[in-house]
């Protein structure tokens, strides 16, 4: 695991995006005005973040053995499935986390 | 105040179970329960923290977690935005405290009632917006402690960190409405999966440029139709 230094400065530095963030427009708005073309990309941005975060959590990719799929993808779809079909996010969770335990115990690994 | 407070009643159960996942997830991601508490208290960002996490896991570098951070909370600039007629006659401490605190649900619930009010800043919506941030911070830190508390319990084999992922996931797909969006989605996806293997998790960095200008791309190719 990383250094407490390591880990703490990264905590800092979160709460400053929470600050910039939220507070940024309510401090200065005053003096800013966001483009219409900077607008329609910062819509893009947070979702293709989040899309970057999950995608190598459920598709690892291993240094020698390349691509790897495991349960996971399977839990995550049928989660998604559950999603889709109940527009429920505590269920999506729940049926998530149930389809890998069952799946890893059917495949016994 | 109460208004505000019954207002955001509903959205407060979806808070806390995000909150336990929250919790659960930083003591997995390998941080000790000490430094979960002040992560949750200082950053106080669910989704940040929830992107921070596999990042920090990998020692990826002190300024990507930071530029990763600014991007998830993007959606906030424009929120502010969209509130700061609202509080613009504020002192600069009450707009720091009111904006630091400032959370999703607030914004919804603050936006559906008083968008379209003919005066901005009365007395009235300010207390309505306190009514609405404060029980959001009880709820979202005591669920982020039991969630810590949790985590240190229960075992490694029960791969709740994949909790973290699922809540993430719960968060974007309502999001995922229009064409551009999911071809962006699509894109940083496959981009996210080709270049995980490049040093300092800067993949991440290809994957956002390259889902913004998917989104963009297609958004502009769908437009003249809609002129016409």
């Amino acid at each position: 695991m990383q250094s407490p230094e390591y880990l703490y400065s990264a905590i800092v530095l979160l709460a400053l995006c929470t600050a910039i963030c939220r507070a940024g427009y309510f401090m200065f708005g005053h003096y800013i005005s966001l483009s219409e073309g900077l607008r329609s990309a910062l819509r893009y941005a947070p979702l293709a973040a989040l899309t970057g975060i999950v995608v190598p959590e459920l598709l690892p990719w291993h240094p020698v053995d390349g691509p790897q799929v495991d349960l996971r993808l399977l839990a995550a779809t049928i989660a998604v499935g559950v999603f889709l079909w109940t527009r429920n996010g505590f269920l999506l969770i729940v049926s998530g986390m149930v389809a890998l335990w069952v799946s890893r115990w059917i495949f016994g690994l | 105040m109460l208004d505000g407070m019954r207002a955001v009643s509903p959205g407060l159960i979806a808070l806390a179970i995000w909150g336990v996942v929250t919790g659960v997830a930083m003591v997995k991601a390998g941080l000790s329960e000490q430094q979960a508490v002040v992560m949750s208290l200082l950053v106080y960002a669910g989704s940040a923290q929830l992107t921070a996490l596999p990042l920090m896991a990998a020692g990826a570098p002190l300024w990507l977690i930071f530029a990763a951070g600014i991007i998830v909370n993007l959606r906030f600039l424009i929120f502010g935005a969209a509130l700061h007629p609202f509080f613009r006659d504020l002192s600069w401490r009450k707009r720091l405290f009111l904006g630091y605190l400032s959370v999703d649900i607030s914004f919804i619930v603050f936006m559906s009632r008083y968008a379209d009010a003919p005066k901005k800043g009365t007395f009235e919506q300010h207390w309505f917006f306190v009514g609405t941030i404060l029980p959001a911070w009880v709820i979202w830190q005591a669920t982020s402690m039991i969630g810590i508390a949790l985590g240190a319990i229960v075992p490694v084999s029960w791969s709740l960190e994949f909790g973290a992922v699922l809540a993430l996931m719960a968060m974007m797909i309502p999001y995922v409405t229009s064409r551009p969006v999911f071809a962006s989605v699509v894109a940083s996806g496959v981009t996210a999966w080709l270049t995980q293997l490049w040093p300092l998790r800067l993949g991440l960095l290809a994957a956002v440029v390259i889902g913004i200008a998917a989104g963009m791309w297609v958004e502009m190719r769908s437009r003249p139709k809609v002129q016409n």
